[in-house]
């Protein structure tokens, strides 16, 4: 039985916001839903005018109000609305979050912020990362819809780090998983005692057109090219990759390594490849857009992920599929990502030695050696981490 | 010897400052300088006598101290309040809040203003136009990596640090990295933080490691390098060494958290939130070994309490270190970024005997006497002052 009218499945997924171009992965999945016949709602917690035009049902959830007079007032605006236009899902959320011991206060509270996803018949509620899924275990059963979760690595490792404690009403709920990598579901059974059954892995999926290596480019092999497309955040590991980069510096190899991608650690980087004394072989260019990402991809010999924390990893896909030598640390997903010696490298992560003696080795290799590496990755990823693929995986997920 | 009074303003913009620089005002005061703070006041220090402050709190404090500056000034400075709003509106600065922050400065004229914090020196070039001698000090980062990911902070530097009278660097270290902004090497005065050396007997008489106490001590933030010095914990673990390590003022760094867990330190490592100052000399007292796993300091002043406290202090050799620590002399010194270093440091100092233990930390105190005491601090303060109201 399904809740929408044309008898096609509704899915509701709760993100913070609208996902941005660049955001594959939810781009990807909501049109890969669409276009296998789901009906797709996007419930965010705010959204820019340019979004608007986005191609499914964007519910936004209202914004409150900074004053407190006209905050207690739209509040019990929605509160009043709520419990007449869908007394029965309110009452419902109301003993639900009864039972997880929430204080009145602090239920009537939900019951209000949620309205915005309660208004709409689902058979599906899908959260989008572990932390929105936060204080709202109990809606989707609310709903009488089945409640799905996907965790994409920095929500699993991290957040709970941070926030102790923070999913423990979450993993006595009824939740399909879905994850990123067969890591994190052994993390999931491990930790946190999920039954198997219940996670799915579904890889991130690239578009295996859009990154395809074009023509082999006539590249100067004086200087070994690197390139490593990430945020500038602690967790990508970019700070022990510029002390292995120092060591190849300390043995005279000619090199130049640039960073696409911006972030908190800025000042941090900049200031170590300075005090490593190989600032003047590594470029920051910034954020780029996809064409500029792609033409530093196709100019560059090997790609770098030396991660220290990484749920699986689209930009290493990416540089696969682009033909690039590809080395990265063993960080949870990346291990999945690739195959050690067959698809590229992995090394261990925190360890600059290993990393730089491993980049000597793999610009070292013959010609023959290095094509054979960089054919089996591009093949392995278009076969096993295209869109199709992915979308069959989000379809298969909902069906069962 | 006959000393004039000075009339002194110590910006940090903040009220109270740093430990090191409230020690700086008292002592100074002590010696019967009048000093002045402004700034946001968050609760009014214990300070004697000679200590003014104009700092403020609300929109009502704001208001008060604008009101009452542009009274006074209006009454009996005219002149120089409209030079003063000249200055600003060529500047396209004739905002509010900087007329509450500039006024007071303005009435009270000191001899001196003394900028703390390098990053500010825009805001507060134009006491010189005043007659006011304006002395910049260089500390950490605002020096040593702040303009290297800011291309404009590097321009005002180059541009203004040739026209500041003088400056208080932290290290020497420091003093050759400002230079490259166009500081006058001429125009630098080493001055060495200061503390209050309380001679106490040895608290390790009888040492053995068996279960060494190591200890760390700052903020949360990158420059503090706890990443190596937690990769050293993985290596010490792993040769089945017992130790304990402490973080103190990191509670919830997530990044040392995930590190923790994944290395599976989790019984060896305590992180602590921030705490008062006693406590942490507390903590530091009671440690066996001060790391100091940075790669960017001016020089750490926790360093110093360590040497004071007769704690051993590991420090790598970033920024000014190396002014402090002489290897195997009164502590161990380490490359920046080096875990395996750290480790041998810790094995090291394990293995020696207890008379050399001794050695090194009466070493380590005849330092902090000779170098880092509180009064060679104020001396070398109250000099550079003197010495650049004298030059015209």
């Amino acid at each position: 039985m399904t809740k929408a009218s044309n008898n096609k499945i509704t899915i509701g997924i709760v993100l913070s916001s609208i996902p941005k171009y660049s955001e594959t992965f939810f781009r990807n999945k909501i049109k890969g839903l669409q276009e296998s016949g789901f009906n797709v709602i996007l419930f965010v917690e705010y959204a820019n005018n340019s979004d608007l035009d986005y191609k499914c049902k964007v519910v936004v959830a209202p914004l409150v109000k900074k004053s407190r007079v006209s905050s207690i007032f739209t509040s019990s605006m929605i509160f009043i609305k709520g419990l007449v236009l869908r007394p029965k899902k309110c009452l419902k959320l109301f003993l639900l979050n009864k039972k997880d011991n929430l204080s009145t206060l602090q239920n009537v509270k939900n019951i209000i912020l949620n309205q915005f996803i309660l208004k709409e018949d689902l058979d599906w509620l899908h959260f989008g990362y572990g932390m929105l899924a936060i204080n709202r275990e109990n809606i989707a059963a609310a709903m009488n819809a089945k409640m799905a979760l996907s965790f994409r690595g920095a929500d699993l490792y991290l957040t709970p780090l941070k926030h102790s404690g923070c999913y423990d009403r979450l993993w006595k709920k009824a939740i399909k998983y879905h994850v990123l990598s067969e890591e994190m579901q052994q993390t999931l059974i491990e930790n946190y005692k999920i039954n198997d059954a219940e996670i799915k892995v579904i890889t991130p999926a690239i578009n295996t057109e859009q990154f395809r290596c074009e023509a082999s480019s006539n590249r100067d092999n004086k200087t070994l090219k690197m390139v490593t497309v990430a945020r500038l955040h602690w967790k990508k590991g970019l700070e022990y990759t510029l002390e292995a980069l120092a060591l190849l510096k300390q043995q005279d190899i000619k090199f130049h390594y640039t960073i696409i991608g911006e972030g908190d650690d800025y000042e941090r980087l900049i200031f170590a490849a300075h005090q490593l004394k190989i600032n003047d072989n590594v470029e920051f260019t910034g954020k780029l857009n996809q064409g500029k990402v792609k033409n530093h991809l196709q100019n560059a010999d090997i790609y770098l992920q030396y991660s220290i924390q990484e749920g699986f990893c689209n930009a290493l896909l990416e540089a696969q599929a682009m033909r690039l030598l590809c080395i990265a640390s063993d960080a949870e997903g990346l291990q999945e990502n690739i195959i050690n010696e067959q698809t590229g490298w992995i090394v261990p992560k925190r360890n600059p030695k290993q990393f730089s003696s491993k980049i000597i080795e793999v610009n070292n290799l013959s010609t023959s050696k290095k094509e054979i590496i960089k054919q089996k990755a591009m093949l392995r990823v278009k076969q096993n981490f295209n869109l199709e693929m992915q979308k069959k995986r989000f379809v298969n997920f909902y069906s069962h | 010897m006959k000393t004039k009074t000075l009339k002194i303003a110590i910006y940090s913009g903040k009220i109270p400052s740093t430990t090191f620089i409230e020690r700086l005002i008292v002592g100074l005061s002590e010696q019967k300088h009048c000093i002045y703070l402004y700034g946001l006041l968050n609760f009014k220090p214990n300070y004697p006598n000679l200590v003014s402050i104009r700092g403020y709190n609300s929109k009502f404090s704001k208001l008060y101290t604008l009101v009452k500056y542009t009274f006074l000034l209006t009454v009996f400075k005219k002149g120089d309040k409209k030079k003063l709003d000249a200055i600003l509106k060529s500047q396209s600065r004739y905002k509010l809040y900087n007329r509450v922050k500039y006024y007071p400065v303005l009435w009270d004229k000191p001899d001196i203003f003394h900028l703390q914090w390098a990053k500010g020196i825009n805001e507060w070039i134009w006491v010189r136009e005043f007659g006011i001698k304006f002395i910049v000090s260089l500390r950490g980062a605002h020096i040593n990596y702040s303009p290297l990911a800011n291309n404009k902070l590097a321009e005002t530097y180059k541009l203004l640090f040739p026209k500041v009278d003088h400056f208080h660097a932290v290290s020497k270290a420091i003093a050759e990295e400002a230079e490259k902004y166009g500081a006058n090497a001429k125009k630098i005065d080493v001055i060495y933080s200061g503390l209050d050396v309380v001679s106490s007997t040895s608290k390790h008489s009888e040492t053995s490691y068996s279960n060494i106490k190591l200890i760390s001590v700052g903020r949360s933030h990158w420059k503090k390098g706890y990443q190596y010095a937690l990769d050293a914990c993985k290596l010490l673990k792993d040769e089945g060494l017992h130790f304990t390590y402490t973080i103190v003022g990191v509670l919830k760094d997530v990044e040392l958290l995930y590190q923790i867990e994944d290395l599976g330190l989790q019984s060896n490592v305590n992180l602590i939130g921030p705490i008062d100052y006693s406590e942490v000399e507390d903590y530091i007292s009671k440690a066996d070994v001060l790391i100091l796993p940075s790669v960017e300091e001016g020089i750490a002043n926790v360093v110093l309490e360590a040497m004071a406290s007769d704690t051993l202090v590991i420090t790598t050799d970033c920024g000014g270190m190396p002014e402090v620590i002489a290897d195997n002399q009164n502590g161990f010194i380490v490359p920046v970024r080096n875990p395996e270093a750290i480790a041998l440091a810790v094995k090291q100092i394990i293995k020696l005997s207890n008379t050399d233990l001794e050695i090194i930390k009466k070493a380590a105190k005849r330092t902090i006497v000779s170098q880092h005491s509180k009064q060679t601090m104020i001396n070398g303060m109250v000099d550079m002052y003197n010495s650049t109201l004298i030059k015209l």
